[in-house]
């Protein structure tokens, strides 16, 4: 069974972008989220292999949503997929539990290689 | 409004439209306004939060807006649309974040808040009298994109 994937990010463009890539990938997607706080809820119906988040969105961050998801599942593998790549910013996200911090804009191999080496 | 906190923002746009639109772009000269305002038809509006506070615009013509949406979606827009409207509204942020890696990384830490895009022109937007500065990026066979910067240290 092919795995699935909860993609997360406010903006239209960036979801059907990774939606692409990670379908020709042979992933499944498991939903989609616009904010932080659909991504927490959406976690929890679906049960996802693995999260994509965007960090700058409205409602809720993505780092307090990778926090309550990693809260509600230990197990939960999420990377980090945004346009900020200050340092602070992929500390607090590592040591929140993210498994991988991808910066905007990405080639579409780096977001397959990342999410492969996590669930294959 | 200190010009070292413009250089991240021209940098972060040519290196970010080389790499999602595809073009080199090409840097007009740098001007001054006495407030935050904008002339043109399509604006992608960023806040700047942390040590540097502020808004960085981007404003370009419908013109280019329906361009830039076509190159960044890899096929002509019909009409613009909520996609075409989230692609250019990326670009701003896209362009945003990575200046502020760049101006955290040059010890003025801070975070940007999601784009906002605000269409019709002559537009104010901030009734403060915070000065500006304006950099027209030039993007061959596209249009120009006006990068408005104002930002000032947190008092
Ligand atoms: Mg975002």
């Amino acid at each position: 069974m092919a795995k699935r994937v909860l993609i997360t990010d406010d903006a239209l463009f960036m979801r059907v972008t990774l939606k692409n890539i990670l379908t020709k990938g042979g992933y499944e997607i498991a939903g989609e989220a616009s904010n932080g706080l659909e991504s927490v809820e959406l976690y929890k119906q679906t049960k996802p292999d693995l999260v994509t988040m965007d960090i700058t969105m409205p409602e809720m961050d993505g780092i307090t949503a990778l926090k309550e998801i990693k809260k509600a599942d230990p197990q939960a593998n999420v990377i980090m997929c945004t346009a900020m790549g200050q340092k602070s910013m992929v500390m607090e996200a590592v040591a929140a539990g993210a498994r991988d911090f991808i910066v905007k804009p990405f080639q579409p191999e780096k977001v397959l290689e990342a999410v492969q080496k996590i669930i294959g | 409004m200190k010009v070292e906190y413009v250089n991240p923002f021209v940098c972060a746009a040519f290196s970010v439209i080389e790499m999602v639109i595809g073009v080199k772009p090409v840097k007009g000269t740098l001007t001054a306004r006495p407030s935050l305002f904008t002339s043109q038809q399509c604006n992608v509006i960023t806040g700047v939060t942390g040590q540097v506070e502020g808004q960085v615009i981007y404003g370009m013509s419908l013109i280019t807006a329906d361009k830039v949406a076509s190159a960044m979606l890899g096929q002509p827009i019909r009409t613009f649309d909520q996609l075409a409207a989230s692609a250019i509204g990326e670009l701003g942020n896209m362009i945003s974040g990575n200046a502020s890696t760049a101006l955290a990384e040059a010890g003025f830490q801070c975070d940007i808040t999601p784009p906002s895009i605000v269409r019709g022109t002559n537009v104010k937007i901030s009734t403060l009298n915070i000065p500006a500065l304006v950099v027209p990026v030039m993007l061959p066979d596209i249009g120009e994109i006006e990068i408005i910067v104002s930002l000032q240290d947190r008092r």
